[in-house]
């Protein structure tokens, strides 16, 4: 009676998390029509594609595009710098490194709200609003919290290993790259996939810093679908799919990433 | 914090030797420079213009005036501001204890022998991931008066569902769901990787001494699960003061400003009002209270945050 009632709990605890997920595939599969006339939890008969095909008719691929675009270069950045600030502060000995990593982790503080309005007014002294660089620059060159993901992780790897490396004459660089990289594979792979999502998803500076089709990401363009009067679900739950498709598919095929990624906070 | 740092320099005649060897002392500094003028740009300076521009009126189209602490003084008289901060406050203390509770139990539950518990870990994964602005709007579906699945599934018993999105009582609640469908799975992997951390000898123990399994759960399991519950909820917390974007597709801050959080109110004051100086202040008001949070919240659990960071 016990384990029925604790696999009861579990099986409606999913599906809670699984509905709002079946209800966009539903939605988007439907008619303007089907969407009033058949209840929300039933598919449409016959299913349509008209809100997919109208929605990629026009300049929606152009936001999956610059959305792709802006996530490819935010990881890229990500994965470099912090991989070599976090190497540095991990196992270089340098002057002023705990004062600085203390630094970093003390920025680590600082809510994303209250950086927004400056940045915008740097960027606007820039001359960037409006453009790929105002989007990408300030979040470019590595967070704190990868910095501190990622000394955590080289911290954890065996202190004799450079030792070998450097009588055999290599330098920091080839040290980094030939012996330290290969081993940080599952730590790099976490840090890629947070930063994967968390710029596929980001919003706020996006809707505040860009305004034409050029640099306008999925979840600016679906935030305005909603604007005005009539909403339809049908072409938002399309546009909806678009975008979480891919936190699916990177979900389904990388999942043992995030639950490391658990781990690797620091926390067993 | 030593770890991972070499001993300390040892004067031999080897060293001159080593010293010839080893290449400059600059690259340490090339590899973090990218990075900490990142942080130093995009992070430290800005709190800075932060401050400053709180003591300027400034439109944006206008040249900056200086004006003090006109701004502050303002703020203090602004009923609108500090109404939106209770509505945070009580956005937070609906969302935050409900997320931790549940994750909890979740947790305690897989970390039974349970048959499939690597599926339906996952499984409760998945809402973290997924985008708030998606979301947003996929919960303004369900929760819609008419064709929503919630008053849809009320209507099967017969009963009338309320306008949730639009009546002023019911439209925070229903955000602060939100935030509770997204984060209880993620929360339930920390709890769990804190339970499966805790000793079975302490239960074996505590059995021995005649605990009953609900002062084990008090005595046993809650105190060694400080650290999780500690990092769970700051992290959560910090995240719930700077709700926007669920709240921006679902109500944009309506109705009658039910559901306009500070950030919200931030938001729209800069970027709307182009009010900026005065925006400024009160996000000032808003990181205050983060830090407040945060340090309030390490004196309570004491100040171990995690088990083991050597």
């Amino acid at each position: 009676m016990k384990r029925f009632l604790l696999y009861a709990t579990l099986i409606v605890g999913s599906v809670i998390t699984v509905f709002p997920y079946i209800l966009v595939v539903l939605t988007a599969f439907k008619s303007q029509e089907q969407l009033h006339t058949t209840a929300p939890w039933l598919p449409g008969v016959p299913p349509t594609t008209d809100n997919l095909t109208k929605l990629l008719g026009g300049e929606f691929p152009q936001y999956i595009l610059n959305t792709a675009l802006m996530t490819a270069a935010l990881t890229v950045g990500q994965l470099v710098f912090t991989t070599f600030a976090a190497y540095a502060f991990a196992r270089l000995r340098f002057r002023g490194r705990e004062v600085l990593f203390w630094l970093f982790v003390a920025t680590m503080m600082v809510p994303v709200a209250v950086t927004v309005i400056p940045l915008f007014l740097i960027m606007k002294e820039l001359d960037l609003i409006n453009t790929w660089g105002g989007l990408l620059v300030p979040y470019l060159l590595g967070s704190p919290y990868g910095i501190f993901l990622m000394r955590q992780f080289f911290r954890g790897l065996p202190a004799g290993l450079e030792e070998a490396a450097r009588i055999d004459g290599a330098g920091p660089m080839t040290i980094l790259v030939r012996v330290l990289l290969p081993l940080c594979k599952p730590a790099l792979g976490t840090l890629a996939i947070i930063t994967v999502i968390s710029s596929w998803n980001s919003f706020m500076w996006p809707l505040i810093i860009t305004s034409g089709d050029e640099t306008k990401v999925i979840t600016v363009a679906l935030a305005a679908l909603k604007v005005g009067i009539g909403v339809d679900y049908t072409a938002i739950m399309s546009g909806g799919l678009i975008a979480l498709v891919p936190t699916v598919v990177i979900f389904i095929f990388f999942q043992r990433y995030i639950v490391r990624s658990v781990v690797l906070t620091g926390l067993k | 914090m030593t770890v991972g740092t070499a001993p300390p320099p040892v004067r031999t005649p080897v060293r001159p030797a080593a010293k010839r060897r080893r290449p400059g002392r600059w690259y340490p500094y090339l590899f973090i420079g990218p990075s900490l003028f990142g942080v130093v740009a995009f992070l430290l300076l800005p709190v800075v213009i932060v401050f400053v521009l709180s003591l300027f009126d400034w439109e944006l189209l206008s040249d900056p005036t200086f004006v003090g602490l006109d701004n502050y003084r303002k703020l203090a008289a602004d009923g609108s501001v500090w109404s939106s901060l209770g509505t945070t406050i009580v956005y937070v203390l609906l969302a935050i204890p409900l997320q931790t509770v549940l994750a909890l139990l979740l947790a305690l539950m897989l970390n039974q022998r349970v048959k499939g518990v690597k599926f339906f870990r996952a499984l409760f994964v998945i809402p973290w991931m997924a985008t708030p602005m998606v979301l947003g709007l996929v919960w303004s579906w369900i929760f819609d008066p008419k064709d929503g699945a919630i008053n849809q599934l009320l209507d099967v018993f017969g009963i009338t569902g309320p306008a949730w999105l639009s009546e002023s009582s019911l439209a925070l609640p229903a955000v602060a769901l939100v935030s509770v469908w997204q984060h209880t799975g993620y929360n339930m992997l920390f709890f769990l990787a804190g339970l499966q951390g805790i000793p079975q000898e302490l239960y074996d123990a505590a059995a021995c001494d005649g605990a009953t399994p609900v002062q084990r759960f008090f005595r046993v399991t809650l105190p060694l699960l400080n650290p999780t519950m500690f990092f769970v909820t700051v992290t959560n917390m910090i995240g719930a003061f700077q709700a926007f974007d669920t709240i921006y597709s679902m109500t944009a801050g309506g109705p009658s400003e039910s559901t306009t959080v500070i950030n919200f109110k931030i938001f729209h004051l800069a970027f709307r009002e182009f009010d900026f100086g005065y925006a400024a202040t009160v996000s000032i008001v808003l990181f205050l209270i983060i830090l407040l949070v945060t340090s309030v919240q390490i004196r309570f659990f004491s100040k171990r945050t995690t088990y083991d960071m050597s």
